[in-house]
């Protein structure tokens, strides 16, 4: 068995295309959507080997007494990473959907609670709010509409706003129920589509003034956001992917819920063997085990991190693909003869994403068939595919930078996406006519 | 490979090539020559598939070309690749299992999941009732516990089922306990039934198909906790009469681990209105919602590696090769029946079940402690047990059961009449020690487990910092000795699924 660690031996290669050495794509394939599924690297899937013929050389004594230490420091190292104050206020889930489904479905709903949501929550945290919804008691969705073109301090203010007119819908709802409803809001830190940075700590900071709690789906958060520190930002609840921006195997993500929220949920999803009624009270041990599952990508996170400390470290990772971000989205922009959707804001929302209007007239339609046109021509017949989304009026590309990427690959997809526009233009028409099929508003969302 | 250039979706035969070499060579015998087609460390005596199974090296190494296919193009492969060889393994366990349609069959990650799942979309109500065992599973036995922790008003209805016994006795107390729940039941409330088809501990195949019949004559839900059944049992879904089945295809059909089914039948698929975590293609119930919606959102609900769901179809190739259904549960049930024999006359103890009416492929025997010792429930014996077989490089369930110590062993077909000696031997020993330890109030400290790293070759470096006994060794600490004896231990160590 290789010791693979001994890669880190040698000097990574450098950022850009020879980057593409420490990862396994299709050659041909220009990878510019990192951030739906994020990229697996090849030192971490060997680094990871070991652990599942230690899975195979013993099931038992692996699941039984090795995987559960093993991830036990997994939790440890990942808790400091993201600053949380205890170790007991980590967990592992598969994936933010299910880290932010365990939240929401722990609270006790009742008559006149409000769940907030905003139009750019991911589309699956939405339909969730709505399942709640939908059953007995029906708390109310509320939406917090958040459109492009804004700034960081527009939305704070509106925020503050909409956070005060729940509250004056809590106080009428509490007048006829002679009780005080709650209030739970759901906040992105990163929205996904766009792929923008929220000011969330300052819209945490609000809702607490408001007695509003907030759960935070920081899905794109680690590995892209530097320097967390959950414990200082203190948001009520708060889940991210390991896997899409750390490079985790997929199936890792963390729930972080401060000692004193505990209480509130209840149980994991499957419930555990150590459930017991006043939940929370062993809240670790409960999501300790929740059934058989492959275990591996948990423990990967840390390899993860050794092979980001081997490139450099957290802020020389996220300098390149910021810089990178900003360089390509506006050459892009200049193929395009469009624009970056917070260039007039000093590209404040943007990380390692940056989100690019698609040359089309403001009358094109919204239908789910451009989205999926743009999938044939890109990602099937020209091999280089970013997000799309529709957005306040417009379509729009989101690029992902990464350590692989060069501001040459913007370039590349600039004339894919030209000549792709035309080709849609024509079949599917400028939108004035009624040359699309389908219903105008169903238009899928991306990760 | 470059699966890029059709939208024609590409059938796991042409990404898989590790699973080439069955076609060049003929399967050995069952027993102990299929050890190498296995990854146990060396000398490692594995008496218990039924709690984590096994992974064939062919299907690990298909598991690699399918992780690597996976990673050449993400896009291409969450949007459209996974989906094509998903609904073909779909299909692939439908017709093995017997269901009427390929659309009354979803992958779910275990059975926990799926049991979780389907009891949690039940719309809970004041008055209604969910019956469980008190041998349920853990993790279901607790999911229904916080079921009615969270609803004023229902009701909780256990029936006690205590080994040995027998079939028709089993029968008769659950006609009598259905009867019962169902006089005292509110008029228009539910009443959810959850069956195990193999009870986990002891090791226990349920005449469930008649006890399914029992409940649906008086209009009970029945939800059927299958999760041993796939790969060890012959199963007929379609006419079986229950409302829910599910199984974990990675115990006896040797699948990667974090693969199981969730058989629904469309009047059953009614109740279901979302998955958990709730899907993207998510629709409120009401005239909009499409028939199959269900079925639909489970294909995508928050991004996992479907390699473990995909690895159905190799591991379907791998039980073909080595023998085939029938020939596989004809070795293990045997094995199991002569293997339980001699272990229990190693220890001179007893079988659980001498005329084999609950044995498939595991067996329960009785553990060779003294009477006295056995009445004392004490879960450090469970901890002890746990540590001293795996010290010596086996393992087989233990647990404890109406007032006696059991071991519960599981009949594979690496598995030969002589590794059920081995056991008994050292289970001979082992309690002895125990029992002495008891005595003396010692329970040593050096009760340690193998260390891992022993398995690897080259130490570990610059993955996770190891501790000074490199990760595992002291027993996992006793809890307090005054244990409510529940079918189950909840000390971590002494899981068994």
């Amino acid at each position: 068995m290789a010791n693979v660690v001994s890669q880190y031996e040698s000097k990574p290669p450098p950022f850009g295309h020879e980057m593409r050495k420490c990862f396994s794509f299709d050659p041909e394939y220009i990878n510019m959507n990192h951030g739906s599924y994020g990229s697996l690297p090849s030192p971490v899937a060997e680094a990871i080997k070991p652990y599942y013929a230690l899975a195979e050389a013993n099931p038992d004594l692996f699941h039984r007494f090795t995987s559960i230490d093993l991830i036990r420091d997994v939790r440890k190292r990942m808790a400091k990473f993201i600053g949380a104050a205890h170790t007991e206020e980590v967990v592992f889930v598969p994936n933010a959907s299910h880290g932010l489904n365990t939240i929401l479905r722990s609270f006790i709903w009742e008559e006149g609670d409000i769940i907030s949501s905003c139009n750019t929550t991911y589309n699956s945290i939405s339909r969730t709010a709505e399942y709640i919804s939908d059953i007995p008691p029906h708390p109310e969705v509320v939406q917090f509409t958040l459109l492009f073109p804004t700034s960081h301090s527009e939305i704070i203010q509106n925020w503050r706003a909409y956070v005060r007119s729940l509250n004056e819908m809590r106080d009428q709802s509490a007048q006829k129920l002679g009780r005080r409803p709650k209030i739970v809001a759901i906040i992105d830190s990163i929205i996904s589509v766009p792929g923008a940075l929220l000011p969330w700590k300052e819209m945490v900071k609000i809702c607490k003034e408001e007695d509003v709690w907030s759960v935070v789906d920081g899905a794109h958060s680690i590995g892209q956001e530097l320097d967390l520190n959950l414990a200082e930002a203190n948001p009520d609840f708060w889940v991210t992917n390991c896997h899409k921006w750390m490079y985790a195997k997929r199936g890792c993500a963390l729930l972080y819920v401060p000692k004193r929220n505990q209480h509130i949920i209840k149980a994991s999803f499957p419930t555990s063997h150590a459930y017991k009624k006043g939940g929370g009270s062993n809240f670790v041990e409960q999501f300790e085990w929740n059934g058989t599952i492959d275990f591996v990508p948990y423990i990967s996170a840390s390899c993860a991190l050794d092979f980001r400390a081997w490139l450099g470290g957290e802020h020389v990772i996220n300098d390149y693909c910021h810089r990178i971000a900003l360089e390509g989205g506006k050459r892009l922009a200049q193929i395009l003869g469009t624009e970056i959707i917070d260039q007039d804001q000093d590209f404040q929302f943007t990380l390692s994403m940056v989100n690019v209007a698609v040359p089309f007239p403001p009358t094109m339609s919204s239908a789910f068939e451009i989205d999926m046109a743009f999938r044939r021509k890109l990602l099937i017949k020209r091999k280089i595919y970013p997000a799309f989304f529709y957005h306040n009026g417009k379509w729009w590309i989101r690029c992902s930078a990464q350590i692989w990427s060069q501001v040459e690959d913007f370039e590349v997809l600039g004339q894919a996406i030209l000549e792709a526009s035309k080709e849609i233009l024509e079949e599917f028409g400028d939108g004035t006519e009624k040359k699309t099929m389908g219903i105008e508003d169903k238009v899928e969302k991306v990760n | 490979m470059s699966n890029t250039q059709s939208i024609a979706p590409v059938p796991i035969d042409q990404i898989v090539k590790a699973t080439n070499i069955l076609q060049q060579s003929s399967a050995p015998k069952f027993g102990h020559e299929l050890l190498p087609y296995f990854s146990f460390k060396q000398g490692f005596l594995n008496l218990n598939n039924g709690s984590y199974g096994a992974l064939p090296k062919v299907v690990t190494e298909a598991c690699n070309e399918l992780m690597a296919w996976q990673e050449e193009n993400t896009d291409f492969y969450y949007r459209i690749g996974f989906i094509p060889p998903l609904i073909g393994v779909r299909e692939q366990l439908a017709q093995l299992v017997g269901a009427s349609d390929v659309d009354e069959l979803v992958m779910v990650p275990n059975a926990s999941t799926g049991l979780g799942v389907v009891l949690r979309n039940f719309l809970w109500q004041c008055g209604d009732t969910i019956i469980r065992c008190n041998t349920t599973y853990a993790t279901v036995y607790k999911t229904i516990q916080y079921i009615h922790d969270v609803t004023p008003g229902l009701e909780i209805s256990e029936f006690q089922l205590l080994f040995p016994t027998t079939r028709q006795a089993i029968l008769d107390g659950w006609q009598k306990h259905i009867t019962n729940v169902k006089a005292n039941a509110p008029q228009g409330q539910k009443i959810v039934a959850v069956i195990d088809s193999v009870v986990a501990n002891p090791a226990a195949a349920m005449p469930w198909k008649e006890m399914v019949k029992i409940c649906k004559d008086v209009g009970i839900w029945t939800i059927i906790d299958g999760a041993h059944s796939v790969g060890q049992e012959d199963l007929h879904l379609a006419d079986c009469g229950a409302d829910f089945f599910v199984s974990n295809c990675h115990k006896w059909l040797n699948t990667k681990r974090g693969a199981a089914f969730l058989w629904m039948p469309k009047e059953s698929q009614k109740i279901m209105l979302t998955t958990i975590p709730t899907s993207a293609s998510y629709v409120t119930p009401g005239p909009d919602r499409p028939e199959t919606n269900i079925v639909s959102q489970f294909q995508y609900n928050g991004t996992i590696d479907y390699t473990t769901y995909l690895s159905v179809h190799v591991a379907l190739q791998w039980r073909e090769w080595v023998g085939g259904e029938a020939a596989i549960h004809q070795y293990c049930n045997n094995l199991a029946k002569k293997g339980g024999a001699l272990l229990a006359q190693t220890m001179s103890t007893k079988v659980m079940d001498p005329n084999g009416e609950f044995t498939m492929a595991m067996v329960n025997v009785t553990l060779p402690f003294p009477s006295d010792f056995q009445a004392q429930y004490d879960a450090s014996v469970g901890t002890a047990l746990s540590n001293k077989l795996l010290a010596r490089n086996m393992y087989a369930v233990t647990y404890y059961h109406n007032s006696l110590w059991w071991t519960r062993v599981s009949a594979q077909i690496w598995n030969e009449l002589s590794d059920f000696e081995i056991l008994g031997n050292a289970l001979v020993t082992i309690c002895s020690e125990i029992v002495s330890e008891h005595k003396s109030a010692n329970v040593p400290q050096n009760c340690k487990a193998v260390s891992f790293s022993s398995y690897l070759e080259q130490p570990l470096k610059g993955a996770v910092a190891l501790d000074s006994n490199n990760g595992i060794g002291a027993p996992r600490p006793v809890t307090s000795t005054k244990v409510t004896l529940v079918g189950y231990h909840t000390q971590l160590a002494s899981i068994r699924p």
